[in-house]
């Protein structure tokens, strides 16, 4: 109760005195704004920048704290894969083939599945194999020019993205429910779609070393963070039009939560059990860890610039209170007189600056979001980084600690001097 | 016979400044009761603020003992005599010491909104008014001193006085920048505190004033000589 009264008193002394020196207040509040919107900013980039590498990250990697474990396929360690995860959705297999998509028997624009706005890096000699017989261009590599797109065609046993979290950005993605069809849904990569887009090229695909062509049908586009063509298609779908001889020492992908290691286990048992050699490596995602030692210097050096124009609005602030606890010294004594407690007093004075503090701290935060709405709207187009982004909260607390801390730093010597007015300056007046 | 309100005892004061120290008070005796009023004449520096200051717990005697209703309180921490201030002494300064920018109401206010407890915006604007009406000043309530004549403001200072209900009122030279009818306009007021039962200090350099006192002492030499108890001054 007490406590309350006095900070109850302390609150409407200190709006008294702000709005008794509604100038003074906005001066300080200038004075304070830079350095305030300056940690809000800092952080706010932080944030954002530390957002969008973790996004990227995860995108090619996996949500932190998954797991992804690779093993090598051989005869009979589809079956056996297929038939352990069956039913399981915790566990997603990944199995990966060259495709080519478009006319038939040409050669793809990007020889080897490579980024199409670098095929002449990666393509000038053209494929080649090499075997014991030694090494030559392969099929594709001797047939004319012609417009189709090589791809890296992942064939799915499930819904990964609540492990690596795609980004749908047209149609929709995969449906596992239900049977497989002869004509595969393929969900396409941006760079996939991009080479679509330009060189407009009919549907028909060629998998592996196939000689029979599916016709594919194109029901999404998503971001992968990859920038080699891609798609993603059902497993079993992807199986109908596979040679069998291409399963065979290909690597498969498991990706799936630390919780699910158990079932990961068994299916490793059954596959040395069938002849699998050596183990399943495993690859923990930890993506923040990664990233975070790279983004904190550069934090801390931003921080650290912020510190310096913060401290000369807490300079301004702590000569306006000097000069104010100056200027007051009747009315401290008189409210001493009164009974006001020394602690009290020193309140007041910190209550004006804190006051102070968090209204500049609001009015940086405030300019920080439309700031970012505005840096959105007119440079969204043209950076990624900045499309749909919203503000950070961490960028709020931190403008609000900014603005606290400078309240209480610039109020701090005022608030003493006020508490040690003597009473007895009224009387001598 | 009741415990006198005020009682002090061979009350010391030394002032220590650059120079020398100088003895302002060398053993006070005074008793004052519930609803009596006391001039205290003297010369200027003769020690009479000073001696207000100590029995308004502004500051500490040296020496010697003080009673406030049996109580001693001659070494009274500065948080208890903080409490002792809001709740038992009501002040009345020459100057009048009103805060510019706050309403003669918002001033009277400042009394209450002090941390020794809390008084509900209603409540606190009743006592407010009542302090007012008391003084005589309720239809100014929303003024600002600037828009008060010298008379009005003091009569605001005093409605911040008894806004708290003391038990006594302390007054240095209330009257010193008022003209002669107002300033006993003033006295007045504060005497009409002492028939509710206040005790009222009068520090005066008016005879007249202080005349209208029940009694009258002079401090010289830094004791206090009874001047006169009941009747007219010499």
């Amino acid at each position: 109760m007490a406590l309350s009264g006095r900070f109850r008193s302390a609150l409407v002394i200190g709006g008294q005195g702000i709005r008794a020196r509604k100038l003074r207040t906005f001066l300080s509040m200038l004075s304070l704004f830079l350095g305030v919107l300056a940690v809000v900013t800092v952080q706010a980039g932080a944030e954002i920048a530390n957002r969008a590498l973790l996004s990227d990250i995860e995108l090619t990697q996996g949500k932190d704290g998954s797991v992804t474990a690779y093993l090598q396929s051989f005869e009979g360690s589809s079956e056996i894969i297929e038939e352990t995860l069956r039913g399981q959705s915790d566990v997603v297999a990944a199995t990966s083939v060259q495709a080519i998509v478009g006319e038939p028997d040409v050669k793809p624009v990007n020889p080897g599945g490579s980024p199409i706005d670098q095929t002449d890096m990666y393509s000038s000699g053209g494929s080649m194999i090499c075997d014991n017989r030694g090494c030559r261009p392969t099929e594709d590599a001797t047939r004319p020019p012609g417009q189709a797109v090589e791809m890296r065609l992942t064939g799915l046993g499930g819904d990964i993205r609540p492990i690596r979290p795609l980004q749908l950005e047209s149609g929709r993605w995969l449906e596992f429910g239900g049977e497989p069809s002869l004509a595969p849904s393929l969900v396409l990569n941006r760079a996939a779609a991009k080479a679509f887009e330009r060189y407009r090229v009919p549907a028909e695909m060629r998998v592996g070393d196939s000689r029979t062509h599916a016709t594919p049908r194109i029901v999404g586009v998503v971001n992968d963070g990859g920038q080699a063509p891609a798609a993603y298609v059902r497993a079993d779908e992807l199986a109908n039009w596979q040679p069998a001889t291409s399963n065979q020492n290909s690597s498969v992908e498991l990706s799936y939560w630390p919780s699910s290691e158990r079932l990961v286990q068994t299916l490793e048992a059954r596959l040395s059990a069938a002849g699998m050699q050596g183990d399943i490596y495993r690859r923990v995602a930890d993506s923040r860890e990664h990233i975070g030692g790279q983004l904190d210097l550069m934090r801390m050096i931003f921080l650290g610039m912020a510190a310096l124009v913060l401290l000369i609005g807490v300079a301004g602030i702590l000569n306006v209170g000097l000069a104010t606890v100056g200027e007051r010294v009747e009315e401290f004594a008189l409210r001493r007189a009164v009974g006001t407690p020394r602690l009290l007093l020193a309140g007041i004075v910190l209550a004006e600056t804190l006051i102070i503090g968090l209204l500049t701290a609001a009015a940086a935060v405030g300019a920080g979001v439309v700031g970012l709405e505005m840096a959105s709207r007119l440079f969204g187009a043209r950076e990624p980084m900045l499309q749909n982004v919203a503000f950070p909260w961490q960028a709020g607390v931190a403008g609000v600690i900014a603005g606290v801390v400078a309240g209480v730093l610039g109020g701090l010597l005022p608030a003493i001097r006020a508490a040690r007015i003597p009473i007895a300056t009224v009387m001598r007046a | 016979m009741s415990t006198p309100l005020i009682q002090l005892t061979g009350l010391t004061k030394t002032l220590k400044g650059q120079g020398e120290p100088r003895p302002i008070l060398s053993g006070v005796d005074l008793t004052v009761r519930a609803g009596e009023s006391v001039a205290i004449l003297g010369r200027s520096g003769s020690g009479k603020s000073t001696m207000l200051s100590v029995i308004g717990l502004f500051d500490r005697p040296d020496g010697g003992q003080y009673l406030l209703h049996g109580d001693d309180i001659s070494r009274v921490p500065e948080r208890r005599a903080a409490r002792l201030r809001s709740t038992e002494f009501g002040f009345v300064f020459q100057r009048f010491f009103l805060l510019k920018h706050l309403s003669a109401m918002q001033n009277v206010a400042m009394a209450l909104v002090n941390g020794q407890g809390w008084h509900a915006r209603r409540k606190r604007r009743d006592k407010v008014m009542a302090a007012l009406e008391q003084v005589g000043i309720a239809h100014l309530a929303k003024q600002k001193p600037q828009r008060l004549s010298g008379g009005e403001q003091q009569r605001v200072a005093i409605a911040r006085a008894l806004v708290r209900e003391p038990r006594v009122l302390l007054a240095d030279e209330p009257t010193g920048a008022l003209d002669t009818e107002t300033g006993a306009l003033v006295i007045d007021v504060l005497h009409a505190a002492t028939d509710r039962g206040c005790g009222l200090i009068l520090v005066t350099h008016d005879h007249a004033h202080a005349n209208r006192m029940q009694r009258v002492v002079r401090l010289a030499d830094g004791v206090l000589v009874q001047e006169r108890q009941q009747g007219v001054l010499r």
